[in-house]
């Protein structure tokens, strides 16, 4: 039956719990280790398995033998997952030759030492742009290519002859690295299958509801006989769609086995085969008007993807300009394939755009927040950007319209650049809503909680429909027998699921009202439900107090379930950075000092858990900026940076003042997801900053010590 | 970037990394040369002289103030015993790099921070050893882990009890830590999630609440 009148949100100034800082409700069992992740599953006889990944990226395999690891202490199976004649085709999952168990992850691993693998390597590795493009080098990529064109748009002989008609033109090339997701916890599955027709399949995922399918492929279960759990996980951040070859893997050596098995990627596999942000190398031609106007544009980015295609925003990227070409290729080499991360292409073409943005400004000599205004038609990012320069202290900082000299001591300086995201939703998504009559209430849903808090949520949504506190309500999630949910990517998680939660409580707060207001003298929609009692809107002396209202449920809990209401969300990021840094003249050091961002996101469901998310988008783009590069040696086709040794990620040291804003002037009564677009700008600006500490631009990330100091004597 | 914590709580326990140079690469480049140890099984070491161990070895370790029976391998870590041989398995202690890099298995031991995948079991006989899950509980956290929740430092959550036994071991030894002080303790933990500015509000919280009351009784 459908409920009489239609869920909203209540204004914000009638929300008591929804829109405030709330502390995640998953947080004391996080801090103290209670909380258990795939990675600490442990059952009855669980085995622990472990892949034999042979580092170099294309290879003949001349031998397999995996039998050696059988007279193991220890270990209880093998198997070869390719044979000598066959062909290893990329670094990462396809060579992985060998799989063993074992009783213990020690023994695991003395089984891989025990298989002969011998292969011989096929030269070039095909694992550097310049391998992909020799014109001599084999043919691996898709469609038997190296290199395909992805996206050609705009007029280029129209935007060719703009440009002879600007006051100021620059050419020059842009590049950033492979970036990992790094996410703390590796990919993996523990299968839990002890013989019978039935599974669990707990697993590190981002997709809930969308994996006992695969995993029961893998197994040969009828798909509503295998639940698939991830009720916490150690990040995803796009990398963790499917349960991969590790998963698969995991599910046949149970099947076979009749044991659980825990199959955990290393930190060393998680390197080569979980999935990375793709490379890029853009050729950007840009002209301004005199007067600060962008005239003209022609791009051209190459996306290194390994053996995947890529990602890449496309160029212009926010910003209008009158004429414009944009084309990228797909550049494919022999490694493994980029997946999504984070905002997907935007971190790449906004670094692109903004360092020409703000090349162009200090050319026509407009200081860049005037300039980027300009040329910005959406009020929002006027706004925005108004209100990170004021927190920056754009306003009191010497070098608006010319960067700060190289003389010997520290300089500040200071950049700006903006970012979107679409946060666009779709139908699907379901929740169930469970009243007892003891007082209990869950929420339940088939999301994931990446470390976003959406746990949080499925809590508090529910909270605020009845009047409760948030630690009033049970939040159940993670597991494929609950409710639909989306996978969480783009941003969609809570524009898809916050709706269903919504209308799930809508509906059972009407469900429950038919049943009590008569008790109230009531009519149902006339009751109020503020700090934990139920009141007649007509009589306020006549209340139920929650375990009141519930014990009148009699014997039958009840259960009411809601499904995504379009109207309940909305779509459309905005987001604005400013970065402050210093530089040391001598030595190149180069000190983010603080980071501001404002982003909106309509209605916030939990400020707290959104300025946490904020935080973590700037830090991710600090660290990209300054830190993060994936590194192969081009002759021995090895990744260098196959540990968090080598690949460095920001720490403590590294971390600026952070000032993460929501933006209060979004009047969208409505929600939409918001971990995106805070990630996307903060390499950028803090690139812009470094010019307008001391006049060096840097075009090729990230931006270390070695390449400021080159820079600066280049200049002197 | 993580700067490396004192592997070894004192001189005179080996660490997995002396462990491993004295062993001469040969665990550390396993799979490049499987080729070479073709030897089915792996040769069982002999006991020659005084504190050299072999095989399966029975130890008590003495853990978040109780002790536990436990059967480990002379090269098993701490990490390891942790979370695969101790029952019930203490799995609040996360794995994560299990190379010194990123803090998220840090422990305390006599005091003092250190990774408990750099460190062997069997040299931990005799100390006093405390993980994530002796610091509180679900229903009684300690002030940092009651800190942590407040101020939201953590998302994820896979690092933080990494933090939380590094924030703990800081503050334990300096009641009166500045932040400079805080973040140079932590610079052995890494967050991908950037739960740090968060971290750093929990720590001086969790300073104030511990802090010896003044003029008191
Ligand atoms: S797991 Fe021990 S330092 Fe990373
Ligand atoms: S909270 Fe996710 S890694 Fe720190």
């Amino acid at each position: 039956m459908r409920a009489r009148s239609e869920p909203a949100w209540k204004p914000k100034k009638d929300l008591t719990v929804l829109n405030r800082d709330i502390p995640r409700v998953d947080g004391p069992e996080k801090v103290t280790g209670a909380a258990k992740y795939t990675h600490d599953i442990r059952l009855p006889r669980m085995v622990y398995a472990r892949f034999w990944i042979h580092p170099y990226p294309r290879l003949n395999l001349t031998k397999v033998d995996v039998a050696p690891a059988l007279k193991v202490k220890g270990v209880v199976y093998v198997k070869a997952l390719k044979e000598a004649g066959e062909d290893v085709r990329y670094q990462g999952a396809d060579a992985a030759i060998a799989v063993v168990a074992a009783e213990t992850p020690e023994a695991a691993e003395d089984g891989l030492r025990a298989m002969i693998i011998e292969a011989e390597e096929l030269y070039p590795p095909m694992v550097t742009a310049e391998q992909a493009l020799d014109e001599s080098s084999p043919k691996i990529g898709r469609g038997g290519k190296n290199v395909n064109v992805r996206e050609e748009r705009g007029d280029e002989e129209a935007a060719n002859i703009a440009l002879d008609t600007v006051d100021v033109l620059i050419e020059e090339s842009y590049s950033l690295p492979v970036q990992h997701h790094v996410c703390l916890e590796t990919h993996g599955s523990v299968v839990d299958y002890r013989g019978g027709d039935e599974a669990t399949v707990y697993t590190s995922i981002q997709n809930v509801s969308g994996t006992n399918a695969s995993a029961a492929r893998a197994l040969e279960l009828d798909a509503d006989k295998v639940n698939v759990i991830t009720h916490h996980m150690g990040g995803g951040f796009g990398s963790k769609f499917g349960i991969g070859i590790e998963g698969s893997t995991a599910c046949r050596i149970a099947k076979e086995l009749g044991r659980p098995v825990h199959l955990m990627l290393t930190r060393g596999d998680e390197f080569l085969m979980g999935g990375n942000r793709s490379g890029s190398q853009q050729t950007i031609v840009g002209g301004a008007s005199k007067d600060g106007r962008l005239v003209a544009l022609v791009a051209k980015a190459d996306r290194f993807g390994g053996t995947g295609g890529g990602a890449f925003a496309g160029l212009p990227y926010i910003y209008k300009v009158e004429n414009s070409f944009f084309e990228s290729r797909s550049i494919y080499t022999a490694t493994d394939s980029s997946r999504a991360m984070r905002a997907p292409g935007h971190p790449q073409a906004s670094f692109g755009m903004e360092s020409m943005v703000d090349e162009l400004a200090f050319a026509v000599g407009i200081d860049p927040l005037t300039f980027r205004k300009q040329n910005l038609e959406d009020p929002v990012y006027h706004r925005q950007l108004d209100r990170v320069a004021k927190e920056i202290g754009w306003d009191a900082h010497p070098n608006k319209t010319e960067p700060g000299a190289v003389d010997g001591t520290r300089q500040v300086g200071i950049g700006f650049a903006i970012s979107q995201w679409g946060s666009r939703s779709r139908p699907g998504s379901q929740c169930e809503v469970r009243i007892e009559p003891d007082g209990r209430i869950t929420s339940t849903t088939g999301t994931q909680d990446l470390g976003t808090g959406s746990r949080t949520y499925v809590a508090a949504i529910v909270a605020e429909e009845f009047g409760l506190e948030v630690g009033d309500v049970t939040a159940r999630i993670g597991e494929s027998a609950f409710p639909t949910s989306a996978g969480s990517g783009g941003s969609v998680t809570t524009g898809c699921s916050a709706p269903a939660i919504k209308d799930a409580a809508h509906n059972a707060r009407e469900a429950f009202e038919a049943r009590i207001a008569p008790m109230l003298d009531a009519e149902p929609g006339q009751l109020v439900w503020r700090g934990g009692e139920v009141i007649s809107a007509q009589d306020p002396q006549k209340s139920l107090t929650w375990k009141q209202a519930c014990a009148a449920l009699g014997s039958e809990p009840l259960s009411a379930m809601g499904e995504w209401q379009e109207h309940l969300r909305s779509q459309g990021v905005h987001g604005a950075q400013a970065a402050k840094v210093e530089v040391d003249t001598v030595t190149g050091e180069l000190k983010v000092l603080k980071m501001v961002f404002i982003q909106d996101c309509g209605l916030v469901l939990n400020r707290l858990a959104a300025r946490s998310q904020v935080n973590g988008g700037q830090i991710q783009a600090l660290s990209y900026g300054l830190l993060e590069a994936r590194v192969h040696d081009p002759d021995l086709g090895l990744m260098l940076t196959d540990n968090l040794d080598d690949y460095k990620i920001a720490g403590v040291q590294e971390i600026p003042e952070m000032i993460s804003i929501m933006d209060d002037d979004d009047d969208r009564l409505a929600v939409m997801g918001m971990a995106e677009a805070n990630c996307i700008p903060g390499h950028g600006a803090i690139a812009n900053a470094l010019f307008n500490a001391c006049g060096l631009r840097l075009r090729d990330l990230p931006l270390t010590a070695d390449k400021i100091i080159m820079g600066l004597s280049d200049r002197s | 970037m993580a700067e490396p914590k004192d592997p070894a709580p004192t001189r005179d326990t080996l660490s997995r990394r002396t462990f491993l140079k004295s062993a001469g690469g040969v665990a550390a480049g396993g799979m490049l040369t499987s080729q070479l140890a073709a030897e089915p099984e792996a040769t069982p070491l002999k006991a020659t002289a005084g504190r050299t161990l072999a095989g399966d070895v029975t130890i008590e370790l003495d853990l978040n103030g109780r002790k536990h029976e436990v059967t480990v391998e002379p090269r098993t870590t701490l990490l390891s015993a942790l979370r695969h041989r101790i029952e019930p398995p203490h799995t609040g202690t996360k794995e994560v790099c299990d190379q010194g890099n990123c803090g998220a298995c840090t422990v305390i031991v006599d005091g003092r921070p250190a990774y408990a995948c750099m460190l062997l079991a069997v040299d931990l006989v005799g100390r006093k050893l405390r993980t994530v899950e002796g610091l509180g509980s679900v229903e009684n956290l300690s002030p940092v882990q009651a800190a942590f929740c407040e101020h939201d430092a953590l998302m994820c959550g896979f690092c933080t009890p990494g933090f939380v036994v590094a924030t703990t071991a800081c503050l334990e030894r300096r009641p009166d830590a500045d932040l400079a002080t805080i973040k140079r303790e932590l610079s052995g933990n890494l967050c991908r999630c950037g739960t740090y500015p968060f971290i750093f509000d929990a720590a001086e919280t969790a300073r104030a609440a511990m802090a010896p009351k003044k003029g008191g009784k």
